[in-house]
């Protein structure tokens, strides 16, 4: 195991490296001055120019500019945006939060609705309700998150009202953003409203977090309930019923652990898909996450925020991958072994 | 199988109501005061501002953001009455013939009160002078902090015409002008004109930061800042201590919302209160005349579509006419603004007092349009780009529509026109670079002095870091605006203005395409969202009709 999880963290590490260096290519490549691409500080700024040239030292071989690049970039120092003039990396941190805080939601809904629905399919193989769990979760999959974002809005927050259209929270609550997480924001505020203000934060929640479930949700549904189906036709679960198991004795302690196995080696994938729909939900939803500012600074050609957030979101889905191998492979130890053996 | 799956839904159950129960636990406190719902007001904006001052910007987003909110100026306009009235400046008197101004200034003016800066003193002479000397002096401390670019003084000539600023006593202010001018009062009663704290510039300075001053300002505004996030929302809160009365509203928030049809949504549903450009006709499809309110008001403005006269072939007059004459203006008029615009017969619009009665603007007629461009040497035509604005502004409501209406109307003549567009702030840049070709643009006038709609646009001094979009520079022109400015008369002045104007249209620099209304849509509850002719939105007046029944709505 130790072995693997160094591998995997050689490999995490290498490929960090290999992104810093093409973001420095990329502030080369990039119309303009390079290096106001890479501090945002312009030659108009004067002084604060003159020090950024050293601080970057410009005057030195690319060789030692990729060397401050990366020191600077180590310290959390990603320049400032083009547009507002504001630190990137200060500002960058609480729109992590918001994007967090809608992955962290999405992903654990689609678990918790999508494993017990795909294991019931399994169970009910070839029964109406299986057809229709499967028909179902096939359109739902073939609708794209656009386009579904737009006809929610439409349905529930436009004709229905039952949700707001945009944003985190009603603006007129006063609550600073610190983690960026509005739900976490709202309880550590000292805010005579809170209460008001979460019920409201929820409102305003629950409606990209559904649209941004479905595409993970379909998938989950249909992973398991393959995996399941898979692993009922074992030997030891026929062996178990031989035993006289009850079924849902057959069901909890057998079934669920093995097919987990596969959709947890399947979430890493799952997770690198959410991110690019989060982009899109983000936008749709006003949502002041990593995604619509990414958006933003595209449509501004602000280089160091675009640079900024995407680093930011490649090493997220990074760490998050390497995250769900190690724990894979120290949950499962037969994956060990099948990967010992390959050499 | 059927037990394994009805404890799974027991297990949900209790995971849902868990949550439930907690989310009415927290509930509980806030069942009886809803109160920051109700005390404030929520405008969603169509932008970013580009800062805090509106001496450093000309855009309207910018102004609207902060202008009338944040600061005072020593003199307002009232355009009901024709007026000038009294503001920070409780009375002012002309001397030396018009060449000085003394300005006598109101006692106990409180600045804003905030987390970063504690105000000592009350308003007095030396933040006058400090506010103009500013953009006065290029040697001033904080002349060049920020950009150092003053495009409306620059652009109106208060630069040059203002020679001195002086303080007489603690709080008297004397201007010292270079030439009598009969429109210094006017444009000292325009938004651009505010008054800063100098205690506050001074506290900066000891603390090296002396850029804050436009970021985190600190005026004597009926309201306070307290935090702006980009693309998120601007806060305002009430300030306690306003000399006029205090406003209704406790806050005040600009929630930035840059698609036209998401605004209009958003008042639909009651996330806004109010809203600026709303899609008129949309909205009234929809027949919600019993929540939402328009109101229109008459605004100084003009849609305009400028060439750059600095590139070829925009440099041969031939060409400009040719272009101009190629425009069905008429044709726009119907799709763009849907006849909420009068079809521009000058470059003054009805509403000043300079307007004639002629149409100085060349007419549609494509074959003379062919005809000019054959003399020009273009019979083949060429290929142009037509730049177009990425927002909705009060004088174009859709510069992409307008782009592809002009552009199926030049194909006829036989140029090939392709339409460039980019973010708005990145739009102005390269704009002030000069790098388009052509560009859908307007202007909204600061005063109701007629300078205002020639020499901010189309003089020599606005081609550099002005609004000269043309960069068009003849100084014959500029001769004859300073004549006119020279004159005091209202009788004198008129027939120069005409004169002006046909020769400016003459030269075709730009096409005058439309002046419209200005619109502005509000829930049926709030009151008092002032609209002036010539400046900015002010929410002073502002107050929420019946709260009780406006509660139960809140979403």
């Amino acid at each position: 195991m130790i072995r693997y999880s160094l591998r995997r963290l050689i490999l995490l590490l290498t490929t960090l490296w290999l992104l810093t260096v093409l973001m420095f290519v990329l502030h080369q490549l990039f119309p303009g001055d390079t290096l106001t691409n890479m501090s945002g500080i312009r030659f108009s700024d004067g002084a604060a120019y003159q020090l950024a040239q050293q601080r970057y030292a410009m005057s030195h071989s690319w060789f030692s500019q990729y060397g401050q690049f990366l020191q600077a970039l180590l310290h959390g120092d990603w320049g400032q945006s083009l547009v507002t003039q504001r630190a990137v990396f200060t500002d960058i941190m609480p729109q992590l939060g918001a994007t967090l805080e809608l992955t962290v939601l999405t992903m654990s809904l689609s678990m918790l609705v999508g494993v017990p629905l795909g294991m019931y399919a399994a169970v009910q193989q070839r029964g109406p309700l299986d057809r229709l769990i499967m028909g179902v979760s096939l359109s739902a999959y073939s609708v794209p998150a656009f386009w579904l974002a737009q006809l929610a809005l439409l349905l529930f927050a436009v004709k229905l009202g039952w949700a707001p259209i945009s944003g985190q929270l009603n603006p007129l609550f006063n609550i600073t953003p610190h983690s960026g997480s509005v739900l976490l924001d709202i309880l550590l505020s000292d805010s005579p409203n809170r209460g008001a203000a979460f019920i409201d934060a929820l409102q305003h929640l629950w409606l990209p977090v559904v649209v941004l479930t479905i595409i993970p949700l379909t998938l989950l549904i249909r992973i398991t309930r393959n995996a399941t189906l898979d692993v009922l036709q074992q030997n030891y679960i026929r062996a178990a019923r031989s035993r006289g198991l009850s079924d849902r004795r057959i069901m909890v302690k057998h079934v669920m652990p093995n097919a987990m196995q596969v959709v947890v080696r399947q979430l890493g994938m799952q997770f690198s898909l959410l991110m690019s729909n989060i982009i899109i939900i983000e936008t749709i939803f006003n949502w002041p996450g990593i995604g619509s500012s990414l958006i933003k600074s595209i449509y501004e050609r602000d280089y160091p925020v675009m640079l900024g957030g995407l680093f930011t979101l490649a090493a997220l889905i990074l760490l998050v991958d390497v995250a769900v191998e190690l724990y894979h492979a120290w949950r499962y130890p037969q994956v060990r072994k099948e990967l010992y053996a390959d050499r | 199988m059927a037990a394994v799956l009805n404890d799974r839904s027991r297990r949900w159950r209790w995971w849902c109501c868990s949550w439930l129960s907690l989310a009415l636990v927290a509930c509980q406190p806030a069942s009886h005061e809803l109160t920051p719902l109700q005390q404030g007001l929520v405008y969603c904006s169509e932008g970013n501002p580009e800062g805090f001052n509106p001496q450093l910007g000309t855009s309207g987003t910018t102004i609207d953001a902060t202008a009338s909110q944040l600061y005072d100026r020593l003199l307002d306009y009232d355009a009901e009455h024709q007026q000038f009235v009294p503001a920070l400046a409780e009375r002012w008197e002309a001397l030396d013939n018009g060449q000085r101004y003394r300005f006598y200034l109101r006692q106990g003016v409180q600045f804003h009160h905030t987390d970063w800066f504690t105000p000592s003193r009350t308003l007095n002479a030396t933040d006058v002078v400090f506010s103009f000397q500013r953009w006065l002096q290029p040697q001033h401390p904080y002349h060049a902090v920020n950009g150092g670019n003053y495009p409306f003084f620059t652009s109106s000539g208060l630069v040059n015409l203002i020679s001195a600023v002086e303080r007489i006593d603690d709080y008297t202010v004397d201007f010292q002008l270079s030439r009598g001018d009969s429109s210094f009062l006017a444009n000292l009663a325009t938004d651009f004109n505010v008054v800063l704290s100098a205690e506050y510039a001074q506290q900066l300075i000891a603390q090296q930061q002396p850029q804050l001053l436009d970021r985190q300002p600190i005026g004597t505004g009926p309201f306070e800042f307290v935090e702006f996030r980009k693309d998120v929302l601007i806060r305002y809160q009430r300030h306690h201590q306003y000399w006029r009365e205090a406003p209704f509203f406790e806050q005040l928030v600009y929630v930035i919302t840059s698609s036209a049809n998401k605004r209009m949504l958003k008042l639909l549903t009651g996330e806004c209160d109010v809203i600026p450009y709303p899609l008129i006709d949309e909205l009234k499809q929809l027949d919600v005349d019993d929540e939402i309110e328009v109101a229109n008001a008459v605004n100084p403005n003009l849609a305009y579509w400028a060439f750059n006269t600095d590139r070829a072939p925009f440099n041969q007059v031939d060409v400009r006419q040719a272009l101009s004459h190629a425009v069905n203006r008429q044709a726009i008029i119907q799709a763009i603004y849907n006849g909420n615009a009068r079809q521009a017969s000058g470059i003054l619009p009805e509403t000043s007092w300079a307007f004639s009665e002629l149409d100085f603007t060349h007419n549609y007629d494509p074959e003379r349009a062919k005809q000019l461009l054959q003399q020009a040497g273009y019979a083949q035509g060429f290929a142009m780009q037509i730049w177009a604005m990425p927002v909705q502004r009060a004088y174009n409501p859709n510069a992409q529509r307008m782009a592809e209406l002009i552009q199926a109307d030049l194909a006829v003549i036989g140029v090939r026109a392709e339409i460039v567009s980019y973010e708005w702030n990145e739009f102005r840049r390269r704009l002030d670079n000069g790098e388009h070709d052509s560009v859908l643009i307007g202007w909204v006038a600061d005063n109701a002095d007629p300078d205002n709609f020639f020499s901010p646009i189309l003089s020599c001094a606005a081609t550099q870091g002005g609004n000269n979009r043309t960069n068009w520079c003849d100084p014959a022109f500029d001769q004859q605006l300073a004549q006119a400015l020279i004159a005091t008369t209202v009788a004198q002045r008129r027939p120069l203005y005409h004169a002006i104007e046909a020769y400016a249209v003459q030269q075709a620099a730009l096409l005058p395409i439309a002046n419209s209304l200005r619109f502005q849509a509000h829930r049926v509850d709030i009151t008092g969202v002032e609209l002036p002719p010539y400046g900015a939105i002010s929410f002073r007046h502002a107050r929420r009709l019946d709260t009780r029944s406006k509660l139960e709505q809140q979403p």
